[in-house]
């Protein structure tokens, strides 16, 4: 982007960029369940991946795992509590250069994309086991008809072939599911782990009173003597079996490296950081603790249970990859009820497997959009989709990656969970190596620090940081021969991704230095925490115009041709949003004001400028749009606000949306007009917020009358109309929340002749009392504007 | 020799990394004690206390 003349300063157009993310921001407990749906995920595998490959002794290993992550996670509790923006990559580099960033990030990669298969493939594990079961139990009994088995067989699925499809089914759901952009909120995240907790608690319960009754066996302590590799653990050292005995601490280290997985998922934490209610930093040290404690009780417990219940002979024959499912069918109890708990749990298995699925797309859809703003991988992959405006390329080619691994795995969970181990371990190395270096060259804000740290000299030792990353880096070092598949797998998908990665960030360098320099150029970009009037120098009233492809722009142009921009400021404004939990840092300014949003401002400008008027530009950093546009419209006391229809919705449902969100918004807050203006001209006008509702004539009368007749009263002549109106609002809520409830509905239904699933505008269509009435208002439209032109803007009525 | 030596390394790196986060545990579960039970809650420990401004 070039110019022959070079603009000053003064010609630049200006653009407002918030740099502080329009969140709803959630609770500490709510930010564990999210993190927990991911960690306390692998419970339902790890121990059995571990005991294939060290022996009986391993739930020792997962127990030392378990308290391992407790330092991990204060790690993470570090790196979230400096204030940096920009994304892992970049957070890395600013650490450790370009070149280990590159392999930071593909070490990263590896390890979500190995958390969709394993997480699916170990799912489809639990229910084809339980399918088995079930026909087992009912060719027992004799329960099945004999045409549908083979007689003298008993009949099953084919674990991991079920295990496969199962996998390729949720990959492929998910997939769809984030192409089109639906929304993800914490409440889903709370249920799981409601119910998972239900499980946990039962189960932990149910078994302690099966050891007092049926007792246990020991589970042999950790010791050189008692771990037994298999050729397959021991990789790359298979030729030297008796090295973990001659060198006692190797087997340790090595009976560890097996066990990593079980603290996979902590990354998710950093991540939920931004989303943290205030006090942001207590209330990370909360949620952290509560997921520390979580997770040890039902992995670390729930693998030694396993080893003191589930005899030997079928433990690792039977129950290897769904342990928690053996757990459940060796309870003290009859032999339906041990099914129908394992039904539980296979269910609560489904569940929060399922999420991880989901939790892996978004995660490394996540880390390559950030990547890819920091110019290390080319704009192709940020293309958003043209219906649902998502970045599908990257969503494509994550999903393809995870579905060609669930297919090469054959429903291998061990194959599939040592090679997750590789991603886990590398990627929390460098992470917690970047710490230690960001010590000596971050000098910004820092609001915790992982201890001890000792004062030598006016020197500070990070004692605590550098063994944690001992432990990680002697781990990581150990794994890289222990676990041959992983390792070659690892290095070539990590060396792949680095190769995309500089090959992309070469291509991109010239590019990106045009670009900045033409933004530079035409744009004057004003940083602010918040988003108000004064940088914008707009007045009250202003109408605000959310915009997002710059293919359409209807409803801006609709907006201009109406508007005096001299008595009534146009406000143009774009929300860049980043998807729950898909980026562990706030976005840097040049991230929020990337080339895409450089290209629709200047479409805007220069529609702006044919109709010879001004418009402001506003870039807003959000999670989700329609809590963006509310608070924004609510900041700058807008009186309306002008947009599109949208591909995935009705103007009905988009304004139910918007009420929603206005509705979430804490006081003080203004009611707003939302217009959306159709493709054919056609505008839909709804009110947000409370406003004075229009009256029928007869009503009128009706109030009058009643005036008239209640004036006449005794102690009653200076009622006044709308002391009337109060004291039959009242009334009317009054029976609402009591038996006339129905009654009323019933009615309401006969005078608007609505279906039953109409929902008001800012009420969750469930309310069984009547709190604020403001919160209920008309989900129809209030007028729709078609032909001749009219004001795009009136004040509330 | 070489290999005893290098594994000798490795395994001294996850002794003293082991005892280090043993540490780590049991003065950040303090902490995590106070932060969770709210008792004599402070905003870290003695060395979290100093931070350096925003640059």
């Amino acid at each position: 982007m070039s110019s022959p003349l070079p603009m000053t300063p003064s010609d630049r157009v200006r653009i407002v960029v918030a740099t502080s993310v329009m969140l709803t921001f959630i609770s500490y407990w709510r930010a564990a369940a999210i993190v927990l749906n991911d960690l306390a995920s692998s419970a339902f595998y790890a121990a059995g991946i571990a005991e294939q490959a060290i022996g009986k002794s391993a739930p020792w290993f997962i127990v030392a795992v378990m308290l391992f992550s407790f330092t991990v996670r204060a790690v993470y509790v570090e790196s979230c509590s400096m204030f940096v923006r920009g994304g892992v990559y970049r957070v890395v580099k600013e650490a450790l250069g370009g070149t280990l960033a590159k392999i930071s990030v593909s070490a990263l990669m590896f390890d979500y994309m190995l958390t969709g298969p394993i997480s699916g493939v170990s799912a489809g594990q639990y229910i084809a086991g339980l399918i088995n079961d079930i026909l087992a139990t009912a060719y027992t009994h004799g329960w099945l008809p004999q045409a549908v088995h083979t007689p003298g067989v008993t009949p099953h699925v084919d674990v991991n072939l079920t295990s496969v499809v199962f996998a390729v089914v949720v990959t492929i759901y998910f997939w769809w599911q984030n192409v089109k952009g639906i929304h993800e909120s914490s409440e889903k995240a709370l249920r799981v782990m409601q119910i998972t907790t239900v499980m946990v608690v039962i189960l932990l319960a149910w078994s302690a009173v099966t050891v007092f009754h049926q007792g246990y066996q020991a589970v042999p302590w950790p010791t050189p003597a008692n771990l037994h590799f298999t050729p397959e653990s021991l990789g790359f050292l298979k030729n030297f079996p008796n090295l973990p005995k001659m060198f006692g601490i190797l087997g340790i280290l090595m009976a560890f490296g097996h066990s990593v997985l079980a603290m996979s998922g902590e990354e998710t934490l950093a991540q939920v950081n931004r989303e943290l209610a205030h006090p942001k930093l207590i209330n990370l040290k909360r949620a952290a603790v509560i997921i520390a404690i979580y997770s040890f009780v039902f992995t670390g417990i729930t693998a030694l249970l396993s080893v003191m219940m589930i005899p030997d002979s079928v433990r690792v024959p039977v129950y290897k990859d769904n342990l928690i499912a053996g757990l459940a069918m060796y309870l003290w109890a009859p032999q339906l009820v041990r099914l129908l708990f394992r039904a539980f749990v296979v269910l609560v298995g489904f569940l929060i497997l399922s999420g991880a699925v989901n939790t892996a797309i978004i995660g490394s859809n996540g880390v390559l959009n950030r990547v890819s703003e920091d110019g290390v991988l080319t704009d192709w992959f940020r293309f958003p989709h043209r219906r649902y405006g998502t970045s599908y390329r990257i969503i494509n080619m994550v999903v393809a990656l995870q579905l060609f691994t669930i297919l090469a795995s054959r429903g291998n969970v061990y194959v599939l969970g040592e090679a997750y181990a590789f991603g886990v371990i590398w990627s929390f190395t460098f992470n917690s190596l970047a710490m230690l270096v960001l010590r000596v060259k971050y000098k910004g804000e820092r609001g915790w620090k992982v201890p001890p740290n000792l004062r030598i000299g006016g020197h500070e030792i990070p004692v605590g940081l550098a063994s944690v990353f001992l432990v990680l880096l002697s781990t990581a070092i150990v794994n890289l021969f222990t676990k041959s598949v992983a390792t070659v797998a690892g290095v070539t998908f990590a060396a792949v991704f680095f190769g995309i990665f500089t090959v992309s960030e070469r291509v991109n360098r010239k590019k990106i230095a045009l670009a900045q320099a033409g933004m530079k150029e035409h744009f004057q970009l004003l940083q602010r925490d918040t988003v108000n009037r004064e940088p914008l120098g707009i007045r009250p009233g202003n109408v605000l115009v959310p915009v997002r492809d710059y293919n359409t722009l209807n409803h801006l142009k609709w907006v201009l041709e109406r508007t005096d921009t001299q008595e009534q400021d146009v406000v143009v404004m774009t929300a860049r949003i980043s998807q729950f939990g898909a980026a562990a840092y706030d976005l840097s300014l040049e991230q929020i004001f990337s080339d895409y949003e450089q290209l629709l401002f200047t479409r805007a400008v220069s529609i702006a400028e044919s109709f010879g008027k001004h418009v402001s530009l506003l870039v807003v950093p959000a999670r989700d749009v329609w809590a963006a546009i509310a608070q924004t419209a609510n900041n700058l006391e807008a009186s309306a606000v002008v947009s599109g229809t949208s591909s995935k919705m009705t103007a009905q449902e988009q304004a139910f949306e918007m009420g929603r969100a206005w509705e979430a918004m804490p006081n003080p807050k203004r009611q707003f007009l939302l217009q959306i203006v159709h493709v054919d001209g056609k505008v839909d006008t709804f009110h947000i917020g409370p406003h004075s509702p229009s009256m029928k004539t007869e009503d009128i009368h009706l109030v009058h009358r009643l005036w008239l007749h209640i004036t006449r009263e005794q102690g009653l002549d200076k009622l006044h109309h709308n002391d009337i109106l109060t004291e039959a609002l009242t009334r009317f809520a009054r029976d609402y929340a009591g038996r006339e409830r129905d009654d009323i509905l019933k009615d309401l239904r006969k005078i608007t002749k609505q279906p039953l699933k109409t929902r008001p505008i800012g009420g969750d269509g469930n309310r069984t009392s009547l709190s604020p009435p403001e919160e209920i208002g008309p989900a129809r439209p209030k007028k729709t504007e078609g032909g001749p032109p009219s004001p795009p803007v009136v004040g509330p009525e | 020799m070489l290999v005893t030596v290098l594994i000798r390394i490795l395994e001294t790196l996850f002794v003293a990394g082991t005892i280090g986060s043993c540490l780590v545990l049991v003065l950040s579960g303090i902490e995590d004690l106070e932060t969770l039970f709210g008792f004599g809650h402070k905003q870290g420990s003695a060395e979290n206390k100093e931070q350096t401004p925003a640059s």
